[in-house]
């Protein structure tokens, strides 16, 4: 039955890709994933649904979802990430496991949100079940790793940390919705509110100093001298040690020249504790890379787990590369016998060639032309003897 | 693209000529953008920077997609759209306030302060080019309207009937009174903002904030 112009179309959001944009995406995959297995992080794959109940995200995230009903009337998301599944995945499956573990995936993520791709692959890491600044120095290296394997240059990872906005938060007493809304404010640099709301409450003058410079803490090592009259409060203290450790390992790591530390990342309502960092490419007006610590998120699946990860966006980044050449058949085999021509296929594939086999009648032009408008280097005719049948 | 090269969003219409003020007195040597009416992009090879053209509306998306690395819009703009993109400065030019307006022979009852009773207007209808701004207010308010969304001229929209009120931006309130329109409702002011794209405004830092920081000083001299 002919389709409707409906059934023509794509849902928003989603795209095809051909051959060539494929090979593109995969390769990219393929040397990302390489990277993370030569640092020992396993490769798994979730289930591409999950009860909704797994999820669990806040009332902002709820609206990007693709939610379904099971037969049972219970909600089911289509995945729009993977730190979550492979938390569900660790604590209870992989409970009496010795810790750490390392994982990394690849897969496509659903968010049902305007303006962006709504389907887009991710390649990511977890490393669960250590606590150390090392681990998270590990994954940060990792991130850099992998970008410089997709010979993307001029990126930037940038480094933050949670600990110093909760720190401050605790130790004055901000109430929840001030807190929700000063986060929100540093989170998304909207200085126009930030500065609003701090002049319209009454908080000590040394925390508006704080709030107000901490989108602009950004720079190498020295930031960190910057929080020095902080030194008081137990969580900005650590949370500035904990980037000093780690930005020392990073220099071991060999990946200093692509940190920058920047305290003014947040990341409001999301599960995120500790060290948060981004990747930004020039030219892609969103993070490429996102991860960070997130020791409270195992806890809510009843595991006292800490872990650190990140998930690179693949899907963005196609669109930035360059056409990829596909890999084209060595040789086109044609003849009119389909026996033999079939015979002389299995000979050339065995011995490793790629082969394209002509299946409708060719002319001697016919076969040429289809090869060179192939990019196939070789044609073999295969001459009619005589038909064994 | 160089780290320090800027693309830098202007809106089209009664925001241009302010927005152009500022930059040039922040430095930025940007000529016969106003006499070249047509032209859309102009490169500025002086201060390392392009500039675009775009209808008012547009610059967010421009600014939320990289397109444009920093952006002057209007703050009902921004309310209105709701778009990831860092609100950097409140640039004081521009400034008008959403407010609610109803035909003068068919107003809500006083309150005692002055103040209209907006809630005889629950299930109504409010005409608006800002159908999020007006759904804001009115969720706020515990109330439930219908909003119709236009495009332009809401101020027809109660005088045949399309809908009892209108919510819209006010500058002078010449526009409310020559529809025979009186407001009864303020939602909130709205002045220019310079916007930057979250990414741009990390990888170009220091060029950025630099802007910022002169920016900074001149709204406060104005």
């Amino acid at each position: 039955m002919e389709r409707s112009p409906l059934g023509l179309k794509l849902p928003e959001g989603m795209r095809d890709l051909l051959p060539n944009e494929l090979a593109a995406l995969e390769k990219l995959e393929t040397k990302a994933l390489n990277v993370c297995k030569n640092w020992s992080y396993q490769k798994v794959l979730t289930s591409g649904l999950e009860y909704r109940a797994c999820l669990e995200p806040d009332a902002d995230a709820e609206d990007n979802l693709y939610k379904f009903f099971d037969q049972n009337g219970h909600v089911l998301v289509l995945r729009p990430e993977f730190t979550t599944p492979i938390a569900r995945l660790v604590t209870t499956r992989l409970k009496n496991e010795q810790f750490p573990l390392r994982f990394c995936y690849s897969g496509d993520v659903y968010r049902n949100n305007a303006g962006r791709y709504r389907e887009f692959r991710q390649v990511g890491v977890e490393s669960i079940g250590s606590g150390s600044d090392l681990a998270d120095a590990e994954v940060i290296a990792l991130a850099v790793e992998i970008m410089r394997e997709l010979d993307i240059k001029n990126f930037q990872i940038s480094l933050g940390h949670n600990g110093i906005f909760s720190g401050l938060a605790k130790e004055m007493k901000f109430d929840a919705k001030l807190q929700k809304e000063l986060e929100n404010g540093i989170a998304r640099k909207d200085m126009v509110k930030l500065e609003s709301i701090i002049s319209q409450n009454d908080l000590p003058e040394a925390a508006k100093e704080l709030l107000l410079a901490l989108p602009h803490l950004t720079g190498q090592e020295e930031v960190l001298d910057k929080l020095q009259n902080w030194n008081n409060i137990l969580a900005i203290r650590r949370a500035v040690e904990s980037l000093r450790t780690i930005y020392l390992y990073l220099r071991e790591f060999g990946v200093k020249d692509y940190i920058t530390l920047d305290l003014g990342i947040l990341r409001g309502f999301s599960y995120y504790t500790g060290v948060i960092f981004e990747g930004y490419l020039p030219g892609i007006g969103m993070p490429v890379i996102e991860g960070g610590r997130y020791d409270g998120l195992y806890a809510d699946f009843g595991m006292n787990l800490p872990a650190t990860g990140f998930a690179v966006n693949l899907g963005v980044m196609l669109e930035q590369l360059e056409e990829f050449e596909l890999e084209t058949a060595d040789v086109l085999v044609y003849g009119q016998s389909p026996g033999k021509v079939i015979k002389r296929c299995r000979e050339l594939r065995k011995a490793g060639k790629k082969v394209e086999m002509a299946i409708d009648f060719m002319t001697d032009t016919d076969a040429k032309n289809l090869a060179s408008s192939r990019g196939i280097p070789q044609v073999e005719k295969i001459e009619n003897t005589r038909d064994p049948r | 693209m160089a780290k320090n090269f800027l693309t830098i969003a202007l809106p089209k219409g009664k925001l241009l000529i302010d927005s152009l003020r500022l930059l040039r007195q922040a430095g930025l040597n940007c000529p016969g953008v106003e006499e070249n009416s047509r032209q859309l992009m102009f490169e500025l090879p002086d201060s390392q920077a392009r500039l675009i053209i775009c209808r008012p509306t547009d610059i967010p998306t421009y600014v939320e997609y990289g397109a444009a690395d920093i952006g002057f819009v209007g703050k009902d703009t921004l309310v209105e759209q709701n778009q990831d993109i860092a609100e950097l400065l409140d640039l004081k030019f521009g400034y008008c306030r959403f407010v609610v307006a109803m035909p003068e022979e068919n107003l809500p009852p006083q309150l005692a302060d002055g103040s209209y009773d907006l809630r005889v207007l629950n299930h109504k209808r409010a005409a608006t080019k800002f159908p999020r701004v007006a759904q804001l207010f009115f969720n706020e308010q515990g109330m439930q309207i219908t909003t119709i969304k236009l495009h332009g001229n809401v101020e027809l929209a109660p005088r045949v009937g399309l809908a009892e009120m209108i919510v819209d931006i006010v500058s002078t309130g010449k526009t409310l009174k020559e529809n025979r329109l009186k407001e009864v409702a303020s939602i909130m002011e709205a002045t220019t903002r310079l916007v930057a794209n979250r990414v741009a405004y990390r990888l170009k830092y220091e060029r950025i904030q630099g802007l910022v920081e002169i920016l900074k000083e001149l709204v406060k001299t104005n």
